[in-house]
């Protein structure tokens, strides 16, 4: 695909090409420097919860949500995944994403294949439901709509469809994919009981 | 109203980690001492992945895949003025929400169009974004179905999104 748009550039506007590549990496440069800040907030504040406490009872009011999702019982990660997912609910995107990274990274076998939690995560990352549209309102507020709150209902409508649709389809193929695992044989299941061990040593 | 949530919960867990004996002061910096590895980290991938999106538009690919793409969408109830929007959503966020601020003021703020793709944009995310950050600090290089997935999943939800608006 990229390759075609430049092909296509080079017909149409090629002394554009650099200078669109080199614009849109300074757009990112701009946008890790935000993200750096909204980070060190975020960052800062989850410190803060995870050291009075407060982390650990929210992934055990969601413990059985997390279990049923995952298939996994191993609270430091269950900690990461519950802040993460009510941080994606209220909207909070950029706060979702450090500790989104710290629990993919414990999910990680290692294997260079994603494994079903590591699928899970990442499809209830791009179809979470979100509570709140506050930027979406914002927008509508400044362009002048008389009612610009009137989209949370039909938001949140659509919203729960597609979170359910996500975990409904991963959930299945993941499930399949467990049952053509075990009649692989056993020797696949042995290495990542083994794996899983070894993690939990470290 | 909703202003107020965020300043009373942190407030709320300032007073209670003071009163659960943490050094609010010293764990805060903590914190936020992880904050630029991380972006260090993830700026690679935030760049490729803007570059890439950045080529894609200037080329008029987008546009033209809209057009490849409307029947298709047609059948679903989504309107042809939203494919670029849909298109364009699992890839940028910024750049999906600047051309909501051009359907807003082209259509009216209030109209089913302008309607439909704030309802879209609410209820969708930028998967390939999401993807390649989260998975960047990984050794993860297959990801089988969990793109597929995403993305099927988004389009059920932008056709609830019209049908619903349609309604409400």
């Amino acid at each position: 695909m990229v390759v075609c748009s430049i092909c296509l550039l080079i017909f149409s506007n090629p002394a554009n090409v650099l200078s669109v590549m080199i614009g849109a990496s300074t757009d990112a440069l701009t946008l890790a420097l935000e993200l750096c800040a909204v980070y060190a907030v975020w960052m800062g504040l989850l410190e803060i919860v995870d050291a009075c406490g407060l982390s650990q009872k929210l992934a055990k009011l969601l413990h059985p949500v997390i279990k049923w999702l995952f298939k996994i019982d191993d609270i430091e990660t269950e900690k990461m995944i519950s802040l993460n997912m009510s941080a994606n609910m209220l909207g909070l995107g950029n706060a979702a994403t450090p500790m989104g990274i710290a629990a993919m990274k414990r999910l990680d076998d290692g294997s260079g294949i994603a494994t079903p939690a590591v699928i899970m995560l990442i499809v209830l990352n791009s179809t979470s439901i979100q509570l709140l549209p506050s930027t979406v309102i914002g927008l509508r507020a400044a362009a002048g709509s008389v009612a610009p709150a009137d989209i949370i209902l039909p938001t949140l409508i659509s919203t729960i469809c597609t979170c359910a649709v996500g975990i409904g389809l991963a959930k299945f193929f993941n499930h399949l994919r467990e049952r053509h695992k075990g009649r692989g044989g056993q020797a696949i299941s042995f290495k990542k009981h083994e794996n899983n061990s070894q993690r939990g040593g470290k | 109203m909703s202003a107020y949530i965020l300043p009373v919960i942190f407030v709320a867990l300032l007073c209670y980690s003071h009163y659960k004996k943490v050094n609010n002061y010293d764990t805060f910096v903590k914190g936020a001492k992880k904050a630029i590895p991380l972006v260090v980290d993830i700026f690679p991938y935030i760049a490729t992945i803007m570059i890439a999106v950045a080529l894609l538009r200037a080329s008029g690919i987008t546009i033209l895949l809209a057009k490849v793409f409307s029947p298709i969408f047609g059948l679903l109830g989504i309107p042809s003025e939203l494919i670029e929007l849909v298109l364009l959503r699992p890839f940028t966020g910024s750049g999906s929400y600047a051309l909501l601020s051009s359907v807003l003021t082209q259509y009216g703020a209030d109209s089913y169009i302008a309607r439909c793709a704030c309802v879209i944009l609410g209820c969708s995310e930028t998967i390939f974004y999401v993807t390649t950050v989260y998975t960047s600090k990984t050794k993860v290089k297959r990801l089988l179905y969990a793109i597929p997935i995403a993305l099927i999943a988004s389009v059920v939800g932008s056709v609830v999104a019209c049908l619903v608006c349609k309604i409400i």
